[in-house]
């Protein structure tokens, strides 16, 4: 049963994902994950990097989409995060493809720990699966890091894993 | 010229290579057959056992031995007769000929009067050349290592060292201020250090680097960087900036009679 199962039983390696320091640009961010994720074809979600400080401490992640928002240029930002797109605005895609290469390319010098998602939300491996979820569904998270009780990062747990626990609980029923 | 047969390489006379060790078997069988060579129980134009004998002792792949032959060969242990076999070398090159000089000395690790701030100390990836300079993928962890070096409060050295996550994964919590790197993996994680390429080049300092020496931005500095081996493998990659006028590399060589090769020594004034 779902309730049984506690984090460290879908738990994945830390080294499943690749690592950068947060002085890393986003351009080399780019490199890494296509070196490290497209690559090798391991593609699985979310294709996500991690970022530490010197002292090898997880500081945030960051996403295809958070790369991809931080390439933006900065006149197309809209002021709240989840703006409606509507037909209307389809002439401020030309606008933004001609603006796409020329201000991102400067824009992909920045470093890393300027765009990532900060790691806020953790979880213990004795905890138990939901709490993972819950987590994960209201912060809007992909990806969930687990310290141990020393405070050491161990692993990570992902959307998928706790979905297929928590679907093959329900189909099971 | 002496039997193979008389010499047979076994289980009973050898002990198996320890599979829990971070070294690679290849590095551990290279050593048990150099240790042979060296302590003369392989003489001179013995002819060792065949690759397919030697798997079969140590449980090893036939990969794992070649690796290890050709490395004894590189470094002149070892002669290769097609279609004879392989032979112990009528030279002999000793290990202390190649590389003599303490590593303390030599890579500037425990000179005295170094006080050393541990700048980082994380994982990255290999962006940029760094795969190639590694000869790694890139998609392998690093530990990524940065220290100042300073004499009397005065910073002389940047060192960035990077060395692949696999080669020695404990490296990357264990004490770099007071520890020295190399005594770290070749004494308490016996990945011995056979061979190092030094590259000596001017550089000019990024805005960090600058910071670092309170010097300005694109003032010229001396770069060391150096590829460190252990057998065939490349085990570390390590970048020093000296601050100019700090001190002097000196590179000495040395050639002894009756032996071809030259060897150098390389220490600060």
């Amino acid at each position: 049963m779902t309730e049984s199962k506690v984090v460290k039983d879908l738990m994945i390696d830390v080294f499943e994902y690749p690592h950068v320091p947060y002085w890393f640009t986003i351009k080399q961010a780019i490199m890494v994950i296509k070196k490290s994720l497209i690559e090798t074809e391991k593609c699985f979600h979310p294709l996500a990097i991690l970022i530490f400080d010197e002292k090898y401490n997880l500081l945030g992640t960051l996403t295809m989409k958070d790369i991809m928002r931080g390439l933006e240029p900065k006149f197309m930002r809209t002021p709240t995060e989840k703006a409606q797109v509507s037909e209307e605005e389809s002439s401020l895609y030309l606008i933004w493809d001609t603006l796409f290469t020329k201000e991102s390319k400067q824009l992909a010098e920045k470093p890393v720990g300027d765009i990532m998602v900060p790691a806020k939300f953790f979880v213990e491996p004795k905890d138990p699966i939901t709490k993972a979820a819950y987590i994960m569904i209201f912060r809007d998270l992909g990806l969930l890091p687990v310290l141990d009780d020393k405070k050491k990062f161990v692993g990570l747990v992902r959307m998928i894993e706790i979905f297929d626990e928590i679907s093959n609980a329900i189909l099971k029923e | 010229m002496t039997s193979r047969n008389s010499h047979n390489i076994s289980t009973t006379t050898l002990e198996q290579l320890n599979r829990q060790n971070y070294r690679k078997l290849y590095v551990q069988l290279y050593e048990k057959i150099r240790k042979k060579i060296e302590d003369k129980e392989w003489s001179v134009g013995f002819q060792i056992p065949t690759e397919k004998q030697l798997c079969e002792d140590f449980k090893v792949s036939r990969a794992t031995v070649r690796s290890a032959i050709s490395e004894l060969v590189r470094q002149g242990y070892l002669t290769c007769q097609q279609g004879r076999g392989t032979f112990v070398s009528k030279k002999v090159i000793s290990d202390k000929l190649t590389m003599f000089t303490t590593f303390g000395e030599l890579f500037l690790e425990a000179e005295i009067g170094f006080s050393t701030d541990v700048l980082a100390q994380t994982i990255m990836m290999p962006v940029d050349d760094l795969a190639d300079k590694l000869n790694i993928s890139g998609d392998k962890h690093i530990i990524y290592i940065k220290r100042l070096r300073k004499v009397d409060n005065k910073p002389i050295l940047i060192q960035e060292t990077y060395i692949p996550f696999h080669i020695c994964p404990p490296l990357l919590e264990e004490d770099v201020k007071k520890n020295s790197l190399f005594e770290l993996l070749e004494k308490k994680y016996e990945i011995q250090i056979t061979g190092v390429r030094n590259y000596i080049d001017v550089t000019y300092l990024d805005v960090d680097e600058g910071r670092l020496f309170d010097l300005s931005e694109s003032s010229p500095a001396l770069v060391l960087t150096q590829h460190f081996f252990s057998g065939e493998t490349q085990i570390m990659y390590m970048r020093s900036i000296k601050r100019p006028n700090s001190f002097v590399f000196l590179i000495e060589f040395e050639k002894k009679i009756g032996d071809d090769r030259m060897n150098y020594k390389f220490s600060k004034l």
